[in-house]
C-alpha cells in the first residue's frame, strides 16, 4: 500500500480527482444551466429515455392494475351500470386522440391568458430517480427558448419551475418540493394569502402545503388557491390547487392547509412552459445566478 | 501474463475491447433504466462501477467510476460531478483492496458493495435532505434512502452474475509457465 502512495499512478489519480472537483465547482457556477457534458449526455440519450420511459410507464400501469385488481373489480362492479356506456366510448379513444385532447387543453391556456408566451407542449422524459418531491425532466430546453426559473404548467394548474436547463432537456422542480415557495391567494375570498411550500409528509401523498396563513382566515375545504403573482416569477391568478384540510402550525402562530394540486404531479404526460408573461420580473434569474440555488427558492415569492 | 504469439496478443486486444464495450453498454442501459418510470429504483450504476473495479486495473476503474458517477448525477438530478468524485474514490479503493488484500469472492463483493452503496445513499441523504433541515426529513431516510439501498444491494447480485458472465468469456486468462507457477507458489 505504501508503494502505491509513492507511485506515479497515485499522483495521476490525485490529478484526476482534482479535475473532477474542478468540474464540480464549475458546475456550481453555471447558475441553472447544465454543464456541456451533461447537456451532451442528455441530448444523446434523449430518444432512448423517451422510449424506455414509455415502456416503463406502461409496465407500471399494468402492475398497478394487477396488484389492485380486487379493489378495482369491486369498484368496477359498482360503477359498471352507471358508466358502462361511457367506458365503451372511452376505450375507443386511441393515443392520437388523447394527444389532440391534451394539445387542445394547452390552447385554452393561451386563449385565457393572451399575455403568456408559452413553449410548445413538452413531453415528460422521466422523473428524477428516487426524488421524494417528484422533480422531472422535459424534452424542451434552451433551444426552444426555455430559461431557468420559468413556470411550468398544465391546463389544470401550476406544476413547478425549471431549474436546470440544457439545450434540449430541462429539469423541473415541482410544487411538492420544500425548495420552492410560491405566494398564493384564495380565489374565492381574494384576501387569504399564504405561501405554498411542500413538505416531506405532504409530498408522500402528492400534495403540498399552504403555510403562513392568518389565524382568522376564511378558507374552507375545497377553496381554490391561485398564484398572487407579486414577485414576478409566476403569473398572477394561475390555479395551484384546492384546500384539502385546514390546521394550525405547531408553533401556534399561524394556520396552515394541505393543498391538493390541480394537476396530478405524480403522473404527468406533458406540460407547457410559460417563457414570458406580463409582469414578469426579468431580473430574477440574473439575481439568482449570483446568490445560489437555495436562496433562490426561499425567496421565490413574497407575501405583500 | 505471458503472450507467446502475435495471435495471442491480437485475441487479448479484441477480447479487452469487447469486454469494455459490453461494460459500457451495460452502464448506458442502466442509466436509461434509472431515468424511467416513477417508482423507487436501485442506483444501478454504483454496483456496476464497483463490480467492474473489482476485476479490472486501477486507472480503468477510476475512469469507469467517474463516468458512472456523472451519469448518476444526471439520473438523480444531483450536482454534476458530486457522485463522480465519490464513485472514483470508491472504485479506486475497491480495486486496490481486491488487488492487495481480498480475494474475488461473491460474499466479499456483496458485503463491500452493501457497505459502499449504503455510504453513497447516506451521503446523498445527508447532503441533499438532512442538511436543509426539512420538516419530517427522517421520513425520507426510512421511506426512500433505505429502500433504495436495499434495492441496490439486491440488484448488485444480478449485476455480479452478468459481469461474471462477461468476464468468463472475455477476460484474458493468465498463462504462466511451469517455472512461473513454481515461483509464485
Amino acid at each position: 500500500m505504501r508503494e502505491f502512495f509513492k507511485s506515479a499512478r497515485f499522483k495521476v489519480l490525485l490529478g484526476f480527482l482534482a479535475l473532477l472537483v474542478g468540474i464540480m465547482i464549475y458546475a456550481v457556477t453555471k447558475g441553472g444551466y447544465s454543464v456541456s457534458a451533461a447537456s451532451f449526455v442528455n441530448t444523446v440519450t434523449k430518444p432512448f429515455r423517451i422510449a424506455s420511459n414509455s415502456v416503463s410507464m406502461k409496465i407500471e400501469s399494468i402492475a398497478d392494475k394487477l396488484s389492485n385488481a380486487d379493489k378495482y373489480y369491486e369498484e368496477n362492479q359498482k360503477l359498471k351500470a352507471q358508466i358502462g356506456e361511457l367506458n365503451k366510448q372511452l376505450t375507443e379513444y386511441d393515443d392520437l386522440k388523447e394527444e389532440v385532447e391534451e394539445l387542445r387543453k394547452f390552447v385554452v391556456i393561451k386563449e385565457q391568458h393572451p399575455d403568456y408566451i408559452i413553449s410548445q407542449p413538452a413531453e415528460v422524459l422521466g422523473y428524477i430517480a428516487n426524488d421524494p418531491f417528484k422533480s422531472f425532466t422535459i424534452d424542451k430546453g434552451s433551444a426552444e427558448g426555455i430559461e431557468p426559473f420559468c413556470p411550468v404548467v398544465t391546463a389544470e394548474g401550476l406544476v413547478g419551475i425549471t431549474i436546470d436547463v440544457s439545450e434540449h432537456v430541462s429539469t423541473v422542480r415541482t410544487i411538492l418540493s420544500p425548495d420552492l415557495s410560491i405566494a398564493a391567494v384564495s380565489s374565492s375570498t381574494n384576501a387569504d394569502y399564504g405561501i405554498i411550500e411542500g413538505t416531506v409528509a405532504t409530498a408522500e401523498n402528492g400534495n403540498t402545503k399552504l403555510i403562513h396563513l392568518d389565524m382568522d382566515n376564511e378558507l374552507r375545504v375545497g377553496d381554490l388557491m391561485v398564484t398572487s403573482g407579486n414577485s414576478g416569477l409566476f403569473p398572477k391568478g394561475y390555479a395551484i390547487g384546492s384546500v384539502k384540510s385546514l390546521g394550525y402550525e405547531t408553533n401556534g402562530l399561524s394556520a396552515c392547509a394541505e393543498i391538493e394540486p390541480c394537476s396530478d404531479i405524480t403522473r404527468l404526460g406533458s406540460v407547457v412552459v410559460i417563457t414570458d408573461f406580463s409582469g414578469k420580473n426579468n431580473e430574477y434569474g440574473e439575481e439568482n445566478t449570483e446568490s445560489g440555488e437555495k436562496e433562490d427558492s426561499d425567496e421565490a415569492e413574497n407575501i405583500p | 501474463m505471458r503472450l507467446k504469439t502475435s495471435r495471442e496478443r491480437r485475441i487479448l486486444h479484441v477480447k479487452t475491447f469487447f469486454r469494455w464495450l459490453i461494460y459500457y453498454f451495460l452502464i448506458i442501459a442502466s442509466f436509461i433504466l434509472m431515468t424511467s418510470g416513477t417508482w423507487l429504483k436501485p442506483v444501478l450504476l454504483v454496483p456496476i462501477a464497483l463490480c467492474i473495479a473489482m476485476e479490472n486495473d486501477l486507472m480503468g476503474s477510476a475512469f469507469t467510476g467517474a463516468f458512472c458517477g456523472f451519469l448518476t448525477d444526471i439520473a438523480c438530478g444531483r450536482l454534476f460531478g458530486y457522485n463522480a468524485v465519490l464513485l472514483t474514490v470508491f472504485c479506486v479503493g475497491f480495486s486496490l483492496v481486491f488487488e492487495l488484500y481480498l480475494r474475488q469472492r461473491f460474499i466479499t463483493y456483496i458485503v463491500m458493495t452493501a457497505a459502499v452503496s449504503f455510504l453513497q445513499c447516506w451521503l446523498d441523504y445527508k447532503f441533499y435532505y438532512e442538511i436543509w433541515d426539512y420538516e419530517d426529513v427522517g421520513r425520507i431516510f426510512t421511506g426512500v434512502t433505505l429502500h433504495v439501498w436495499v434495492y441496490t444491494v439486491i440488484a448488485a447480485v444480478v449485476i455480479y452474475l452478468i459481469t461474471r458472465l462477461i468476464n468468463h468469456f472475455l477476460m484474458p486468462k493468465v498463462h504462466l509457465t511451469i517455472e512461473e507457477v513454481i515461483q509464485t507458489n
